[in-house]
């Protein structure tokens, strides 16, 4: 295990940014630390990089107690969410203030900054300042400039948070085939769920300081944990005491399945490629259901048809109340 | 826009005319002053030394009143500005009281030059301090943590990170202090003495002359002042644009 988080936690005065967590992260794989705002994602982050000390626990990186090391001696690599880049120095300067610091000979500086600003696309712009770059290209910039010191591993705060949709989808394919390329350990902040289903190997659920579910995207998407990692990673609805999701609902105009749910139609939403189905059934639960066009065509749906919904054989469902810690 | 620069330029033109409508004689006699002379090189040479040590003084306070948590630092945050606030004859009143004849904390320095330096470092203090302080603010600690992730000391990453963002805003307080230091009046008078030769200053000679009716003399030694303080203030911009390249 390259990064293993033990027990620790973390307050600031009254308030608890992180309780007992316990995480081990594996060599060599891109993680994703997810969860919503406020979670405690950057303060975990930080606390693993030395930014931040914690209040208790310990931490290791790849077999070195690193709990009291600073963040100097950790080798880590951080990339801000805001860049952080070095101002006045141009693009090559910001990438090779790791070497030059380690004061490594002139010649393997040049070479090796060289070879980053290839990887990160960016060799044409050596001798910008990073105010003349856009964005995405400051943040591959920053990316460069902490593959530089070849950290153990290498943490990234919401990389792509300040960056538009398109720019930011881009960018995280392109971070998957740097990862492949590069196979540095790699943690990375997000509270884009699509971010860290697509890009993650694993995914770190972290709500309210604890730790919610650890696991691959297939497994938190199909065994979530409890219903607030179920609705993390997709739209869910209840029918019938049970949460699941809205394309896991069967529904049909005449009764199929036993212990199906009678309702009406409240309202038809069509949008892009699928239809939303507002169906109140009778016993007072309001069940969202998805249809492609195709079949909502067929059923013919409009406001008040009388329906029967039901979950799908194989649906993934959480029980609320055995959610509930 | 013009009518202000006009309001700025028409007077600092006439002083000019003044001055140089006596031909370069004027000059000459009032260079060649040696009481005139003294006068000039202590303000400038004062001043000089006092800007640089606010250059240095003036970033180490601004840091703390931005960086560090401690008691009282809203108090220094105030007193800051006390310089400022008050009337510079207050200030030299302050002085006087404070390090002049009977002293209360046993520092006489009425009368000697170590006076002349003290008045300017009194009233110049604030400007280094409150040009950096806003551009520290607005510097995030985001680049100290990056510099520090890799591999930067504190001291390296002051030096490498921080004080390249600072050198604008250092120099441009620096002008500030510099240009109030030579034309510093009310603080000085009453603490320096006025001994010409050792401890005039080059507002106070200005003053006797015009006290002794000779304006053209003293309209040559403002455009001497004037002169030295564009001198300063573009040396300043060329050495700060050399260290910002530099980085
Ligand atoms: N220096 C600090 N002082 C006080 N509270 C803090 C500090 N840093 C973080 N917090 C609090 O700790 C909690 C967790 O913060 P953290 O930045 O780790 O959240 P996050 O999961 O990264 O959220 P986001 O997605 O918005 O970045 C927040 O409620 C925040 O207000
Ligand atoms: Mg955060």
């Amino acid at each position: 295990m390259s990064i293993e988080i033990k027990g620790v936690n973390k307050s600031f005065g009254d308030f608890v940014a992180l309780d007992d967590v316990n995480v081990s992260l594996p060599t060599g794989q891109l993680t994703a630390l997810l969860g919503p705002s406020g979670g405690g994602k950057s303060t975990l982050l930080r606390i693993i990089a030395g930014l931040d000390s914690a209040d208790s626990g310990t931490v290791t990186i790849e077999g070195t107690e690193a709990t009291h090391l600073p963040p100097q001696k950790r080798n880590v690599g951080f990339v801000f969410q805001h860049y952080a880049v070095f101002k006045h120095m141009t693009v090559a300067k910001n990438v090779a203030f790791g070497l030059e610091i380690r004061k490594r000979p002139k010649a393997e500086v040049a070479e090796k900054v060289d070879e980053l600003l290839r990887l990160v696309h960016l060799q044409q712009f050596a001798h910008r300042l990073p105010s003349q770059l856009s964005g995405g290209q400051r943040q591959r910039m920053a990316l460069a400039r902490a593959l530089a010191v070849e950290p153990t591993v290498l943490l990234l705060d919401e990389p792509f948070g300040a960056l538009d949709a398109k720019v930011r989808k881009e960018l995280r394919d392109w971070l998957r085939r740097l990862h492949d390329e590069v196979h540095v350990t790699t943690v990375f902040v997000t509270h884009d769920q699509e971010e860290a289903m697509e890009v993650a190997d694993e995914i770190v659920v972290i709500n309210n300081g604890r730790v919610e579910q650890v696991g691959t995207p297939d497994q938190l998407y199909d065994e979530p944990a409890n219903d607030f990692v179920m609705g993390f990673l997709g739209e869910t609805t209840k029918l019938g005491g049970t949460v699941l999701r809205p394309h896991d609902v069967h529904l049909s105009l005449r009764p199929q399945v036993p212990g199906a749910h009678e309702g009406t139609v409240a309202r038809v939403l069509r949008v892009g490629f699928e239809v939303r189905v507002f169906v109140l059934t009778d016993d007072g639960d309001e069940v969202t259901v998805t249809l492609t066009r195709t079949q909502a065509r067929q059923l013919g749906l409009e406001q008040d048809t009388r329906v029967w919904v039901s979950a799908v054989a194989g649906a993934t469902t959480v029980d609320p109340v055995a959610a509930v810690v | 826009m013009i009518w202000f620069s006009l309001l700025v330029l028409i007077p600092l033109a006439a002083i000019v005319v003044k001055a140089t409508g006596g031909g370069w004689s004027t000059f000459e006699s009032v260079l060649t002053n040696e009481n005139t002379r003294a006068a000039l090189t202590l303000t400038v040479v004062s001043s000089l030394i006092i800007t640089a040590i606010n250059m240095v003084m003036g970033t180490i306070i601004a840091w703390v009143l931005v960086r560090d948590r401690f008691w009282g630092k809203a108090l220094l945050d105030l007193i800051i500005d006390v310089p400022f606030a008050m009337p510079t004859i207050v200030a030299g009143l302050t002085l006087l009281s404070l390090y002049g004849p009977q002293s209360p904390i046993g520092v006489e320095i009425n009368g000697t030059r170590w006076s002349v330096l003290l008045a300017i470092a009194f009233v110049t203090l604030p400007f280094v301090v409150r040009t950096v302080q806003p551009v520290l603010e607005e510097l995030e600690t985001d680049v100290e943590d990056a510099a520090a992730s890799l591999g930067a000391t504190r001291f390296t990453t002051f030096r490498r990170v921080v004080l390249p963002a600072l050198v604008p805003a250092i120099f441009a307080g620096a002008a500030l202090s510099f240009a109030r230091g030579i034309s510093e009046y009310g603080a000085l008078v009453l603490i320096s003495g006025n001994l010409p030769r050792r401890t005039e200053v080059v507002s106070v000679r200005l003053f006797s002359f015009l006290e002794g009716g000779n304006t053209q003399s003293a309209a040559a030694v403002a455009t001497i002042m004037l002169l030295v303080a564009l001198l300063a203030i573009v040396s300043l911009d060329i050495i700060q644009r050399r260290v910002a390249r530099r980085g």
